[in-house]
């Protein structure tokens, strides 16, 4: 069967799942504090440094970053894996002549398409609430949407490591509990890891590491952080690579061995 | 009764363990706080447990607030994936007598994992501070007041748990929840209000708001209770 | 004299009618037979004695107490299986009973009899979710006639048993009225089974009662009706056969 073939059957599983409406929520829910804000500070902004219209970009990306991008990456797992364990699909699949690797990296895909879609919609809400605090404060918080695109693209592939290992935890660990109490507890200590050299070795902290670097980029008084391609991109392709090929090679064991 | 009935479904489920878990991770915050930036936090002029408090609750806080929405969703997955709740239905049992002893269960799961963490500040202010019983009594306040602001959280989350069949929109609407909260000015006080939002307030000297967002919380709880009474009702109408 | 009455009983959707104005009479001690093809409302039906389904109009009364006001004291007395077995996976099949038990306020012992009635007690260690398709079965019927209530509702309780299996809970739904004086309510499709193990049957179509009585009653009605009477199935299918034709040309 072609890779093709096979992810369509796998989108196709997550219709009527509510998944794409949680993820527009999150990202709603994600920008209002910003849109809503009224006591928005343009001297800070003079004092740091930084346009007010980045910096309105940059809070909105930091929030996403840290916390909702990967927890609601979590939720995205979740959906993936209770969708083949509720009426025993996964045995199903597994009686069929697919790959099980095949079928784990095909998973894996849609995950990486759940996130793509979330930071679209991202995308598209940052407009939005700019277009409106805009208006309210007679300022342009409109950036070009080239340079969004950018922020929103280099995020994307800075969270791939991330999303390889969220998927390893939910293919390996069977009891649901335990899988999601580690990806969601694993997100919160990145905000400290960023502050240490072993932030490299972290796969969750990198979505937020690359936009504190963006920030400190934008922002003339706020020091210098520099997301740096060597050592990070071939510890982060390690990372997402060791993932996938456990995953792989774990995908589907435990209802084998029922 | 409903109670030991309730501790009996969660057997091989990892809840007990992963509030375990997560109250220890939540002890060893001010733990590596302190062993790395110890000399930042013995030059503060404020009470001990004060400055423990004011230093990790907010990190401390996420964990719990954290745990409470996994508990809640897990407690009520238990129900629907193999149709427990069915079975449940079907018995001379109320639905609401159900709901009220899982958020038993949870509130007892809860003392324990925060036990922990007092544990861990205990150790913390035996090491770097002096500990002494007026310490002891001031941090045994502080969480005491601590478990009464996660409560309309961990409500909330279970009659989200409640409604939503499938694990994923339970925990995706949790997430949201405790994300909207994160967002949240801590100058606000209105919007703290908000069940997830309360748990991330520390007991201060201003006892005028501490008052206040004790008696929100507690009313909180009541009217939270009647909405899933009601909410229960309406179910039921349109079964 | 009956022990479930049902007053033109309604159940209907936004797009479906699934029980329309159904006037049933299960006599106390008997074992009833409900019948029906799929889709009838068998399920629909007794969903709504359970009150997991409020019903859209009419009324019924099980064991003198009536719906919604006594619903805790009808459930007191009602042992059920309705679709698929319900338990919770990571528990073994004694403690899935064993919760049950408790929250029936029955003694400890009910827990073993239900097993030995069902076969289970050499699995009773064994997790439910590892359970093969019959052992859930017999569990969910084991969960029905814990602490032996006075009534039973089963719904296609011999599902995913084999041969042995079906004679063996056949044999003990048939003893249950004489062993443990209750009345029994069970749907099935294996009409052999129905015929082999029931004092009365009610025939559903399109949620609508076409038949109710003793067998007997059954094949004098089909025999003036010019069904054939050989056996059940045969008059069953010509039954229903004609009610569908009477549905066609009334529209």
């Amino acid at each position: 069967m072609s890779f093709a073939s096979l992810l369509d059957i796998e989108l196709k599983k997550i219709r009527r799942s509510k998944i794409f409406m949680l993820l527009f929520v999150a990202v709603v829910i994600l920008w209002l504090p910003a849109i809503l804000n009224t006591n928005y500070s343009f001297e800070t902004d003079a004092a740091i440094g930084i346009a007010s219209e980045y910096n309105f970009l940059v809070q909105g990306f930091l929030a996403l970053a840290w916390f909702m991008y990967p927890a609601s990456m979590v939720v995205s797992t979740v959906l993936l894996k209770q969708l083949e364990r509720t009426n025993k699909g996964m045995l199903k699949m597994l009686a069929l002549p697919i790959s099980s690797a095949k079928l784990c990296l095909t998973k894996f895909f849609i995950l990486l398409l759940l996130a793509g879609l979330q930071l679209l919609l991202n995308f598209g809400v940052y407009y939005a609430g700019a277009a409106l605090v805009s208006q309210r404060f007679a300022y342009n918080f409109l950036l070009p949407p080239l340079f969004v695109l950018k922020e929103t693209g280099l995020l994307f592939l800075a969270a791939i490591p991330m999303l390889a290992f969220f998927w390893l935890l939910a293919v390996t660990i069977q009891t649901p509990i335990f899988s999601i109490g580690v990806g969601l507890a694993s997100i919160v200590p990145s905000i400290l890891m960023i502050n240490t050299k072993y932030w490299l070795f972290y796969p969750m902290s990198y979505p937020f590491y690359l936009m504190t670097a963006e920030y400190c980029k934008l922002a003339a008084n706020l020091g210098s952080a520099e997301m740096p391609l060597i050592p990070w991109l071939p510890i982060a392709i390690g990372i997402t690579v060791s993932c996938l090929i456990l995953a792989c090679l774990r995908f589907g064991q435990a209802e084998r061995n029922c | 009764m409903s109670l030991g009935l309730e501790w009996q479904k969660i057997k091989r489920t990892g809840v007990l363990w992963t509030f375990l878990g997560g109250g220890i991770l939540a002890a060893v915050v001010p733990v590596i706080n302190l062993a790395a930036r110890s000399e930042m936090y013995l030059r503060l002029q404020d009470s001990p447990v004060d400055i423990l408090f004011k230093g990790n609750w907010q990190l401390m806080a996420l964990l719990n607030i954290l745990l409470l929405v996994l508990g809640a969703c897990v407690l009520y997955h238990i129900e629907y994936a193999d149709n427990g709740q069915l079975k449940m239905c079907s018995l001379p049992i109320k639905e609401s007598t159900l709901f009220f002893s899982k958020l038993g269960l949870m509130t007892g799961l809860c003392l324990v994992s925060l036990s922990l963490e007092a544990l861990g500040m205990a150790f913390c202010l035996s090491h770097w501070f002096n500990l002494s019983q007026s310490l002891c009594l001031e941090l045994l306040k502080y969480f005491a007041y601590a478990f009464l602001l996660l409560l309309p959280g961990g409500m909330l989350a279970l009659i989200l748990s409640a409604f939503c069949k499938n694990l994923w929109v339970s925990l995706g609407c949790g997430v949201i929840g405790v994300c909207a909260a994160i967002l949240i000015p801590t100058d606000n006080f209105i919007l703290n209000l908000f069940p997830f939002a309360l748990p991330f307030q520390v007991l201060t000297l201003n006892t005028e708001q501490a008052v206040c967002y004790l008696l929100a919380s507690l009313g909180e709880v009541a009217f939270m209770a009647l909405m899933f009474l009601g909410l229960l009702k309406i179910r039921r109408t349109l079964a | 004299m009956y022990i479930i009455e049902t007053k033109n009983l309604t159940k209907s959707y936004k797009d479906q009618v699934a029980v329309s104005n159904l006037n049933l009479h299960i006599p106390r001690g008997k074992v009833y037979g409900f019948l029906g093809p799929n889709g009838a409302g068998k399920s629909t039906t007794m969903k709504m004695f359970l009150g997991l389904t409020k019903p859209t109009n009419g009324s019924f009364a099980i064991n003198g107490k009536k719906y919604p006001e006594n619903r805790i004291e009808i459930l007191k007395e009602v042992g059920s299986l309705i679709e698929a077995p319900a338990f919770y996976g990571n528990l073994t099949g004694e403690e899935n009973l064993d919760i049950l038990r408790k929250i029936l306020g029955l003694p400890k012992t009910a827990v073993d009899e239900a097993l030995e009635l069902c076969g289970l007690t050499p699995y009773k260690k064994r997790l439910a979710k590892k359970y093969s398709l019959g052992m859930k079965q017999r569990l969910g019927l084991a969960g029905a006639l814990l602490g032996k209530p006075p009534i039973l509702i089963l719904d296609e309780p011999t599902n995913g048993l084999d041969p042995l299996g079906i004679h063996e809970i056949r044999t003990l739904i048939r003893s249950l009225p004489q062993q443990f004086d209750c009345t029994v309510l069970v749907s099935s499709h294996l009409l052999s089974e129905i015929e082999l193990m029931a004092d009365y049957v009610g025939i559903l179509n399109h949620g609508k009662l076409l038949f109710e009585g003793t067998l007997t009653e059954l094949r004098q009605e089909a025999r003036a009706e010019g069904y054939p009477t050989d056996n059940l199935e045969d008059t069953f299918l010509a039954m229903i056969a004609a009610d569908n034709g009477q549905r066609g040309r009334g529209r």
